[in-house]
């Protein structure tokens, strides 16, 4: 199928925008998306498998005496499928009740610029490249047995979205994104390691697959030999694959206007206050160099920008798409996030950027007399989202002692609050790095709960 | 639609080289619902349709999924996989081979007593609205709830080169439901979800107010919870606590495409890795269950499932590619969430069979341990430990139900875990949800209560 270029996507929604209203819509809004994703996957240690998925649609928000519908169509092609995409619009915002704290939708702004989001090379690139750069990943994890290479692969998108409501709001973004990634398992003897996993994903073709599959290799081999540790509070360091996982459901929630303005929030009626050590500092940044969700505009046609969540452990800020803005009457820091087509807009966070420290990785774990660095955790999804309490599993984790790595750990859990965690961060480190919304450098915790035997 | 997918399957195998091809055509319908409080979020409606292609060329797989039905279309991205195929076949040491499988030639149509496609969004919108009205009224202290409901309709047009053509029709409705509440300096949370795949008549079972109630209750029980004591302890699970640990714990190490991957059950077919009393099924034939169907998304018809009989691991949930491997029968596991994606090795409905033990016998022997009733997520890893975390959790002392605790998990090692489950109650139940790889699937999981010997305790005190 034919990628959508510019015009055609920003056409389609500036008419099934008008066509809404002449049917009987006060606003409207629509959304058009598309996703043309080459892939490349290693199945059980070799290249077995390749793909390529065209995703297009459409996503129409109506809106009628302040109730609002919602209808989307992936067939773009035919024009009794997009009226009968509007009809269904209207029928659901007739079907439902008026929203007393409907405002409007958003008005226009100029569009935010920003930088590396785009990388043509990544649009021109085809199967057989992205098996060369899997085939380097998997040379690179190399020989040794105990390594078993297990699942991974590559795959290059082109994502575009154009976007058009009744204001006059009218826009188009295109980007891309590449990544690669390898998930090694380590074996010896009966011992079987959780996966261990390593990727690069960027918005340029900046990635190093020779590192990944070396890391992703090294990783499996350093958690063999795993020991149980003692039951006791100590220091932890936390990579930014577990600290992405503590805090998605737990601080990132916390600071979305949404989930204040419905008291799910520990943090509501704190802006202002200590939440965090002194060492926090945080940005919303959805206009962050090569960030992973910068765009020039969110869900709604707002110009995506950056905001200060918490400066020196103080609150600063929540996050607001249009709705929960004009509900407080602010303004919507542009975090209205969509997936694609078919979902309506929702509050989320961009680029969730911890400022780095100056310290390296080595010298963050050189600290700690006694406690453990933690890779990834098991079962973060189940944290208590509005008190931040958790209890979960780390692994894999690795006993730290004297400054220096002592041996892998097994079964070990911990336990705690999120926000006395945030609390207890005692120092930064300076490699940071992109995973899922969260950018941030491996941070050292005091005082954390571990239960081991 | 069978004339344009012959066309595509046949130009596969007669001119591109396939040695096997697959089209999987699909029309779907979708309404989602999703009430906060006491107001209703858009209410929203959709209309997919597309096709997702695969391939088998020169031993390796080529996928390509398009959103449209048209010949020319299906055309295009057919002779794509193919070259996405050879593409992926060029440094291959172990060409894949898929187990023989019957040719099927088939119609299911599906008869709900009440079709989600035929309820109007009112009502669906009352439903909803009912269920959040019930929740915030049941105690002022209950600050925020969430209802997220889901239907989907319509049909599957599925034909290999094997000569199987089954058209299928889709039906699921969903309803998640979610509520906080707030004393103080303590937040609780609680939720459930209901799934079926018979029809919209399951809410006239799970009704809106006994649904609220349900959820409002445990949030505010919870308030006056005390923080779990963490450390090693007997527990006795409840059906949906047992349920996540056997999807998550052991049923995913016995999906075999993780099983090759090096889950720990690799090598252990035959072999005792659990206590007498436990005996595992993954059935994708008890009707209406949220994880039912007929025929997976490979054309195979659904089976119910042996993975463990008396403690001895007894069967693998497969896919024809992971059947050759282990020369095993094909168990009609393989689901795509859509049109989207390929289909992969997924659970149906995974249970635990019941024994012979009254809830008070379980609890007899216990002089302090925990009676986990109710969970709020679960994940596992392929080296078998586990984590399932608890949203409803009561203190044993000597022998009878104590004050509630709020905040524990458990986790520990699948197969330790297993030959400490001393006990099954004789009571059964199967809950609905959505398990997560890669792809959101269906599935339902449950069984008895039990009584595990010692288990590790997550908490914070």
């Amino acid at each position: 199928m034919v990628a959508l270029k510019k015009e055609e996507m920003q056409s389609l929604a500036e008419d099934t925008v008008s066509l809404a209203l002449k049917k009987g819509a006060n606003e409207a809004e629509a959304f058009t998306y598309q996703g043309l994703t080459t892939s490349v996957s290693i199945e059980r240690g070799q290249i077995a498998k390749s793909s390529r998925v065209v995703d297009q649609g459409l996503g129409l928000r109506t809106i009628i005496n302040r109730a609002v519908g919602f209808s989307y169509t992936n067939i773009l092609d035919d024009k009794a499928a997009i009226e009968e995409t509007v009809l269904r619009g209207l029928s659901a915002a007739k079907a439902s009740k008026p929203d007393e704290n409907w405002h409007s939708l958003a008005e226009k702004k100029a569009f935010s610029s920003m930088e590396g989001t785009y990388d043509k090379k990544i649009v021109q690139l085809r199967a057989e490249d992205l098996v060369r750069v899997t085939s380097v990943m998997l040379d690179a994890a190399g020989k040794d047995k105990r390594v078993f290479p297990n699942e991974g692969g590559a795959g290059a998108s082109y994502l575009s979205a154009a976007v058009a409501n009744s204001h006059g709001v009218s826009g188009f973004d295109d980007g891309t994104v590449i990544e690669c990634g390898l998930a090694t398992i380590g074996r010896q003897g009966s011992e079987v390691t959780s996966e261990c996993l390593e990727f690069n994903i960027e918005r340029t073709y900046n990635i190093d697959p020779e590192w990944v599959g070396r890391e992703a290799a090294r990783l499996a081999v350093s958690a063999l030999n795993a020991k149980k540790v003692d039951t006791k509070s100590t220091s932890i360091v936390l990579t930014q694959f577990a600290l992405q996982q503590l805090l998605a459901y737990t601080l990132i929630n916390a600071v979305k206007a949404d989930f204040v303005q419905r008291n799910q929030s520990a943090l509501k009626g704190k802006v202002g206050e200590k939440v965090a050590s002194d060492m926090v500092t945080i940005y919303d940044d959805g206009l962050l160099k090569n960030g992973l969700h910068t765009w020039s505009f969110d869900g709604e046609g707002v110009p995506q920008q950056k905001t200060p969540i918490i400066a020196k452990g103080v609150l600063r800020n929540f996050v607001y798409d249009n709705y929960t803005a004009k509900k407080e009457g602010k303004e919507s820091t542009g975090n209205a996030a969509r997936a694609g087509y078919l979902s309506t807009p929702s509050v989320e966070a961009t680029n969730f950027h911890l400022m780095p420290g100056n310290e390296s990785p080595e010298d963050l774990v050189g600290e700690v007399k006694e406690g453990l660095l933690v890779y990834y955790l098991q079962g973060a999804h189940s944290s208590n989202p509005a008190s931040g309490e958790f209890s979960v599993v780390a692994t894999p984790a690795w006993k730290i002692k004297n400054g220096g790595i002592d041996h892998a750990a097994k079964g070990t859990m911990l336990a705690g609050n999120v926000f006395q965690l945030l609390k207890n961060i005692s120092a930064l480190a300076n490699n940071e790095r992109k995973i899922g919304q969260l950018v941030a450098p491996w941070v050292l915790v005091e005082n954390v709960k571990v239960i081991g035997k | 639609m069978k004339d344009i997918l012959i066309k595509v399957v046949d130009m596969a195998s007669q001119k591109l080289g396939a040695e096997y091809a697959e089209v999987r055509a699909q029309r779907l319908f979708k309404t989602a619902l999703t009430v906060k409080e006491r107001d209703i979020e858009a209410a929203r409606q959709g209309i997919e349709s597309g096709a997702a292609l695969r391939v088998l060329v020169d031993g390796a797989w080529g996928f390509a999924s398009v959103g449209s039905l048209k010949a020319e279309a299906l055309t295009d991205a057919i002779s794509v996989a193919c070259k996405m195929a050879k593409t992926a076949s060029s440094s291959l040491k172990t060409p894949i081979k898929l187990a023989p499988a019957k040719s099927i030639e088939d119609k299911v149509i599906n008869k709900p007593r009440r079709d989600p496609s035929k309820i109007s969004v009112e009502d669906k919108i009352g439903m909803t609205t009912a269920l959040s009205n019930t929740i915030l009224g049941y105690d002022k202290r209950v600050k925020s709830c969430t209802v997220d409901y889901l239907d989907t309709t319509g049909t599957t047009y599925f034909m290999n080169s094997d000569g199987t053509y089954i058209e299928q029709d889709k039906l699921y409705v969903w309803e998640r439901v979610a509520a906080t509440a707030n004393e103080a300096d303590i937040f609780t949370f609680s939720r459930e979800e209901v799934g079926s795949t018979s029809g919209y008549e399951v809410f006239d079972v799970e009704t809106p107010e006994a649904i609220g109630e349900k959820v409002a209750k445990r949030a505010v029980e919870q308030l006056k919870a005390k923080p779990t004591r963490g450390g090693t302890f007997p527990v006795v699970l409840g059906p949906s606590v047992l349920g996540v640990f056997v999807h998550e714990a052991f049923g995913h190490l016995a999906e075999a495409d993780l099983t090759l991957s090096g889950s720990v059950l690799l090598n252990k077919l035959g072999k005792k890795i659990a206590s007498d009393v436990v005996t595992f099924y993954d059935d994708g034939t008890i009707e209406g269950a949220f994880g039912s169907y007929k025929y997976d998304d490979e054309g195979v018809p659904a089976q119910k499932t042996l993975l463990v009989k008396d403690g001895v691991v007894a069967g693998l949930m497969h896919s024809r590619e992971t059947a050759v491997k282990f020369n095993a029968e094909l168990t009609g596991n393989m689901r795509a969430e859509d049109f989207r994606v390929e289909p992969i090795i997924r659970m149906r409905n995974t249970y635990m069979q019941p024994r012979d033990r009254s809830f008070e016998e379980l609890l007899e022997k216990i002089k302090f341990g925990y009676y986990f009733k109710s969970f709020r997520g679960g994940q596992a890893n392929l080296d078998g430990t586990f984590q399932v975390g608890i949203q409803e959790g009561y203190e044993i002392l000597n022998g009878e139900i104590g004050e509630p605790v709020r905040d524990a998990s458990i986790s520990g090692n699948t197969l330790e875990t297993l030959l400490k489950v001393e006990a099954a109650g004789k009571d059964f139940e199967l809950s609905s949800g959505r398990c997560g790889k890669g792809q959101t699937a269906f599935e339902g999981d449950g069984g008895p209560h039990v009584r595990v010997k010692e288990v590790v305790v997550g908490g914070s005190a």
